[in-house]
């Protein structure tokens, strides 16, 4: 099942590179949106995660629904890949 | 040179962690064929990742980025051969000649074990830190200081972390409170930087920092405490750089002896009180918590992990 995942970021953040390269590692397709050098999108990350804090990851299925993932967190963005 | 009948994989060496300590003992393993592999539940390259600019690492007279430093660790040890899988392991069982470990991709084998799990950043433990986590109170500037682009904010520490922190965040922040609960702890360097920085940033020494408050959700003040005298900071958020604390959770109900704190004992070897197992880095206790220390005990540690793997079995 195909899924469109984002990862919001910023320039210096590990932990964002972390879950780009775990989608990586999984082969999974991604966006990125870099909210350092794009602040007018910072909204969408306070809007899908109620934080202003990066990585945010948000995985979408082919339904439209979405699975928000705040931080570098394994067991959750296994389980939204997964599922 | 692994080997083993159990139908859980197996390896030489099973480093817990990947940050420094760790990533320096894996390359002098895998550089003498050694199979090792390394867990990380976090970042690689641990807290030095996330920081800014390390200055006092040998060898590089401008200093590094902590990101870059990482990198460079990581692809040394892979080079010669070392495994990162992202997971956490969650238990030691020692099972003499074995050590088995709980992980979150199921149980797994080795010879012999290095704890390099370092540390992670301690909180304050005011009320409102926790219930605006993320919303006004911060760990990682380097994460998520650009959400304050022209925004007022606290720091709260005066060692080195904060005060290198409290500099990054003032490429976004138009003004910043440091708040410094005794006397700065900083090195002269990062001294002499602060106070080139006054125009942006205010230090604040023998400050408490007492309460975050929020107004709709969001962080809107600080309120400390100064010679008795209550004193609010207006601000948009708080990072907190207040000392670490040692991510040894995983070691509870095990023979590995702790101290007072949560730091993994060890002797002279970097031995802990299971045999075959080791520590370095941040996790030990009596460490100086310094990135060029963390690299050295790794070494240490990778040498002795030879010694004992080259032991008879009968002696490990």
């Amino acid at each position: 099942m195909s899924k469109n995942v984002t990862v919001y970021t910023t320039n210096n953040c590990k932990f964002c590179a972390m879950v780009k390269q775990y989608f990586d590692t999984k082969g999974v397709a991604y966006d990125v949106v870099n909210v350092e050098e794009h602040p007018e999108r910072q909204k969408e990350v306070l809007e899908l995660s109620g934080m202003l804090s990066v990585p945010v990851t948000n995985v979408v299925d082919e339904n439209g629904s979405s699975k928000v993932i705040v931080g570098y967190n394994i067991a959750e963005l296994n389980a939204a890949v997964a599922a | 040179m692994a080997e083993s009948t159990s139908p859980a994989p197996f390896h030489d060496v099973i480093v817990v962690g990947a940050g420094p300590a760790a990533l320096s003992a894996a390359i002098y393993t895998t550089r003498e064929d050694i199979d090792t592999l390394l867990f990380e539940r976090g970042a690689i390259g641990g807290l030095a990742a996330i920081t800014d600019k390390i200055d006092n690492y040998p060898g590089f007279p401008d200093g590094v980025a902590g990101l870059q430093l990482a990198d460079d660790l990581r692809a040394q040890a892979e080079r010669f051969g070392a495994k990162i899988e992202l997971g956490e392991v969650t238990a030691i069982h020692d099972e003499g000649k074995y050590k088995r470990l709980e992980t979150t991709s199921g149980d797994m084998l080795a010879r012999a074990v290095l704890i390099a799990t370092g540390s992670d950043y301690k909180k304050i433990g005011v009320p409102g830190e926790a219930e605006y986590y993320g919303r006004g109170v911060h760990y990682c500037a380097t994460c998520d200081g650009a959400f304050y682009r022209e925004k007022r904010l606290v720091v709260v520490g005066g060692g080195n972390s904060a005060v290198q922190e409290a500099l990054f965040l003032t490429r976004f922040a138009t003004h910043i409170d440091l708040l410094v609960r005794s006397t700065l702890k900083a090195s002269d360097v990062l001294l002499r930087e602060l106070a080139a920085h006054s125009d942006k940033i205010t230090v604040h020494l023998g400050t408490t920092t007492d309460e975050i408050v929020a107004t709709d959700g969001m962080v809107t003040k600080v309120i400390g405490t100064h010679e008795g005298q209550r004193i609010e900071f207006d601000t948009d958020g708080v990072f907190v750089f207040v000392g670490l604390v040692p991510n040894s959770q995983f070691l509870a109900g095990t023979t590995i002896e702790l101290d007072e704190v949560g730091f993994v004992k060890t002797d002279e070897n970097l031995a802990t009180t299971m045999p075959g197992v080791f520590a370095a880095g941040d996790i030990r206790s009596g460490a100086t918590m310094q990135v060029a220390s963390a690299v050295g005990e790794g070494a240490t540690a990778a040498l002795k992990i030879r010694e004992y793997l080259e032991r008879p079995a009968t002696e490990a």
